[in-house]
């Protein structure tokens, strides 16, 4: 207190000093503390924002310079690294009325002048509606896509209201081809329909799109594969035709196609009506190529053991209020061969009923019948399959591949499994590593499988299979004609016709399905419509197309051994 | 511990706080190093030389005995207010605005310089305040007169960052001197009115958009709003340990502007994390809580008016970059004391420190040291 020892003040004001000294001390401290809060609550205010931006926050997306220089979005290739979708960059005319950023007219030049100049870079344009485009103030598309020299004479006219921007477009470079599987990309960037949805993440992940997503595709297959689809669909004015090449030791796809096809590259109203996919998505009744399967799995319980026996066949067989019938009588008495090489269906319907409904039920589901089938395709076709005990005519129908629908997908599956040695392998549209095959489980016994190769082969070489049997590619398989339902039953005239095929029978690799929807009869199928007549020659055609791109050259010198079924089917070589 | 071999002067010093600066700068130089590309120079080299210099510089402002420190006060004002007068008239000679005098090889900002000039200035004048007079008129006019002359010239220059700080350590030297309350929420009143017109009138198109943009960093990204969002962005990214040292992109890739002087907080919380931010407050912190401690046990009110702006004075700078870095103040150029690359902050700030060390001196002077 020196100022109250110095000060000579009366008494009174001495109190009055000490008074106010104490009261301002007072306050400065409170001030003091008042700020040394403020301090600590901004400061508190700072670490709440720091934690928050450092741990809450989602970490911002960061672009590097090595995925700057990535494609916008990964390539998908074929097996072979034949590039099937790839990142393209483009121009686009934007029209930006505020790029001048001075209040006034959005354009230097009178608009109904831009107008005519851009009318000249773009015949198509309409000068009129351009004219009032340019006028309305609203920023918008001109043109979505330009080409690069448009572009340069876009910019020419020198207004900076006509902007270009790049964008990134996704083109087919093979056009519509493999159009199901790929997909395409919608506007949002984002895969649609095929394995665009399914890799969307992979392809947009700056962590992987750098790399190609590889499919099992191989697109000179495919190429093959669509065009003589497209050629047998033509010729017997059918309304769709699908087909698939499956390798039966990997379950890749080498080539699915679904006719007719979408244009990815170019996407509109009729190109969205034609992506439903007729081999993953549809299911059909697949009619007698099932019978091969019911002899398989008859042959594999043992229920047949001698090949030569014989099953009556020259009447209708007779099941509670149902007959089953063949088209035509083949004979009084014959084996299973000649009921497979002249498809009956007395005889396979005899044959389910030996084997019994149980065991038929429990091949079908070893076969995946009763699920979707294994694709990584988005669209895939729910079976009409029934749950639950199958009664005795339930196994008879579908013997012969009535009373089961299935996709095309399902039947190139079980026919790989059937002639593969015995094993069941998921299918896939990814590239499989040699090696890295799924193990897949045993449905068939090798020794059954090897007697179906004998007995598909057998149906080429002397059955309805035999328009199929390309010289030298020792081609086997099993046609199928069935009815489409209709309201009030079945429709004679609207067929579905397959042809389930494997090759080289005497060591198989790949099974190739073919189907027609709705085929006619025209001239080239000599007014046939089953079978034998379009979906046969579309596969007895597109084997010797692709065998030897595949490594399997034509050999007459090769074929598998009959010699020990042949006495069994005799002669006869007049069946169609 | 004896410690009796230590000559008095340097053990008296609050070493504590000079090791916590030491370990600040050098930290900060470490970022400067890494904003750098992983070099010495142009940045970091400097940065720990001046640091040098202008600690040796605050040690020796700190042997200054209190009786001339007073008497230099106004003094010492006249003369920064005549060195913003030369800066205004170079400027308009030269043409173009101006805020650095060049003498030589020393570039100097006198608009920083003003800032602990006008804590003295106003400590010395509320000292020298009859203890009754402060709710009155005289205890507020004069103070005015004094702010008031300085601001008005760092604005013509113009500067508003430094204007407002300015404005702020001389507010905050009156609330302390224990001017009336009322006024000062009258003030803040008068302060919410105004400030709207301030912005649609006062404001340079720049600045307007600065405020905007700070109430919404999204609404312009690419633009005006380039700063903030990359600011939280590269804290953002850092997590709670960072990157790890010199793998900042931000600053790398000079996405973030300022990498090495106003947005050093940013790069450094991008390579250190919550770890790193949490350190440099950490220090700031206790600088503060020493800079406080200083002004309650100073000797008189001089003294004590003086140990709370200096204070104040680096705690604005503190609190309004590390706001504006996160993007909870706009955008005005203000550094982060000892870490971000620049002279001028740098020497204000060591002012500061040497003045508070000065203080520290006195009071133990005033009194037996009590070493606690």
């Amino acid at each position: 207190m020196n100022s109250l020892t110095a000060s000579g003040a009366i008494a009174t004001g001495r109190v009055r000093l000490v008074d106010i000294r104490q009261r301002s001390l007072l306050t400065a401290r409170l001030r003091v503390l008042l700020l040394v809060g403020a301090f600590c609550l901004i400061a508190l205010a700072a670490l709440l924002r720091i934690a928050w931006l450092g741990l809450v926050q989602p970490p911002p997306h960061e672009q590097s310079m090595a995925e700057a220089l990535l494609p916008s979005r990964g390539e998908i290739t074929d097996r072979n690294g034949v590039p099937l979708a790839r990142a393209f960059p483009a121009y686009a005319l934007w029209y930006d009325p505020q790029a001048l950023n001075d209040g006034g007219s959005a354009l230097v030049k009178p608009a109904s002048e831009v107008a005519a100049e851009l009318t000249r870079i773009f015949p198509d344009l309409d000068p009129a509606e351009t004219t009032r485009r340019l006028t309305s103030g609203k920023a918008g598309y001109i043109r979505r896509r330009i080409l690069p020299e448009d572009a340069n004479r876009v910019q020419a006219i020198g207004e900076l209201a006509l902007e270009l921007p790049r964008e990134t477009d996704r083109q087919y470079p093979q056009g519509s081809m493999a159009a199901h599987v790929l997909g395409y990309v919608a506007a949002d960037g984002h895969g649609r329909v095929g394995m665009e949805q399914v890799l969307d993440e992979h392809l947009t992940d700056p962590a992987t799109r750098g790399t190609p997503a590889a499919l099992s595709i191989d697109t000179r297959v495919q190429g093959a594969l669509e065009d003589e689809l497209r050629r047998g669909m033509l010729a017997v004015n059918a309304a769709g035709a699908a087909g698939i090449v499956l390798d039966v030791d990997t379950g890749e796809v080498l080539a699915l196609a679904s006719l007719p096809e979408f244009d990815p590259n170019r996407i509109d109203a009729r190109g969205q009506s034609l992506m439903f996919n007729r081999v993953t998505n549809q299911v059909y009744e697949l009619g007698s190529t099932f019978k091969p399967l019911t002899v398989a799995a008859a042959i594999d319980s043992g229920v047949v053991t001698d090949l030569a026996k014989l099953y009556p066949a020259a009447r209708p067989l007779q099941v509670g209020g149902f007959r089953i019938r063949d088209s035509h009588i083949i004979g009084q008495y014959i084996n299973a061969p000649q009921a497979l090489i002249h498809s009956s269906n007395i005889v396979t319907a005899q044959i389910a009923d030996a084997l019994g409904p149980d065991r038929l039920k429990r091949t079908m589901e070893d076969l995946g019948m009763n699920e979707r089938p294994y694709i990584e395709l988005p669209a895939r076709g729910f079976p009409i399959w029934h749950k639950g005990k199958w009664p005795r005519l339930r196994a008879m129908t579908v013997s012969y591949g009535h009373g089961i629908a299935v996709t095309p997908l399902h039947l190139a599956s079980a026919y790989a499994t059937m002639v593969n040695g015995g094993i069941w392998r998921p299918t896939t549209l990814r590239k499989v590593a040699p090696g890295e095959a799924p193990r897949g489980r045993r449905v068939f016994k090798a020794s059954t499988s090897a007697r179906m190769n004998q007995l598909l082969r057998m149906i080429a070489v002397y059955g309805t299979g035999r328009h199929a049997d390309a010289p030298g590619f020792r081609i086997g398989g099993k046609t199928g004609s069935a009815e489409k339902p209709g309201v009030g039953g079945y429709r004679r005239t609207s067929l579905i016709t397959t042809f389930a095929a494997a090759f080289p029978m005497d060591k198989p690799r790949y099974v190739v399905v073919a189907m027609m929807d709705e085929p006619k009869g025209t001239a080239a199928s000599s007014y046939q419509r089953t079978a034998a007549w379009n979906a046969a020659p579309v596969v007895g055609r597109l084997i010797p197309r692709i065998g030897p791109l595949l490594g399997i050259l034509p050999d007459t010198s090769r074929d598998i051994d009959l010699t020990d079924l042949k006495p069994l089917v005799g002669d006869e070589e007049t069946e169609e | 511990m004896n410690l009796s071999f230590v000559p008095a002067p340097l053990a008296l010093l609050p070493w504590r706080i000079i090791f916590a600066l030491v370990a600040l700068t050098c930290f900060g130089a470490l970022v400067l190093y890494s904003a750098a590309g992983g070099s010495f120079q142009p940045y970091a080299f400097a940065q720990l030389v001046r640091f040098s210099v202008f600690l040796v510089l605050a040690f020796g402002m700190s042997l200054l005995r209190r009786d001339l420190v007073f008497l230099a006060a106004y003094p010492v004002y006249g003369i920064v207010v005549g060195m913003l007068v030369l800066v205004e008239v170079l400027g308009a000679v030269k043409g173009g605005s101006q805020r650095w005098l060049n003498l030589g090889p020393i570039v100097l900002q006198p608009s920083e310089l003003m800032k602990p000039a006008i804590v003295l200035v106003l400590a010395s004048f509320y000292h020298s305040l009859p203890a009754g007079l402060v709710g009155s008129w005289r205890a507020l006019v004069p103070a005015a007169v004094l702010m008031g002359i300085p601001i008005a010239l760092v604005l013509l220059q113009p500067d508003l960052g430094t204007t407002i700080s300015i404005a702020f350590v001389g507010v905050i030297v009156m609330f302390l001197a224990g001017l009336p309350m009322k006024w000062f929420i009258a003030g803040g009143v008068m302060a919410a009115i105004a400030a709207p017109l301030l912005y649609f009138f006062g404001l340079h198109d720049y600045q307007r958009q600065r405020v905007t943009t700070f109430l919404d960093p999204e609404s312009d990204p690419l633009g005006t709003g380039y700063h903030i969002t990359q600011s939280e962005i590269a804290i953002g990214s850092g997590g709670v340990f960072g990157k790890g040292f010199g793998n900042g992109s931000q600053s790398h890739l000079n996405y973030l502007p300022e990498a090495h002087t106003d947005f050093v907080f940013a790069t450094m919380a991008e390579e250190w994390g919550l770890a790193g931010g949490l350190f440099v407050l950490l220090i700031f912190g206790m600088v503060l809580r020493w800079g406080m401690r200083v002004g309650r046990n100073a000797p008189d009110r001089f003294s004590r008016l003086m140990a709370a702006g200096m204070t104040a004075t680096i705690f604005f700078y503190v609190m309004i970059n590390t706001m504006m870095v996160m993007g909870l103040a706009p955008v005005v150029g203000i550094p982060l004391p000892f870490m971000s690359y620049g002279g001028s902050s740098m020497l204000t700030n060591m002012i500061c420190i040497g003045t508070l060390m000065m203080i520290d001196r006195w009071s133990r002077q005033a009194r037996p040291p009590s070493y606690g």
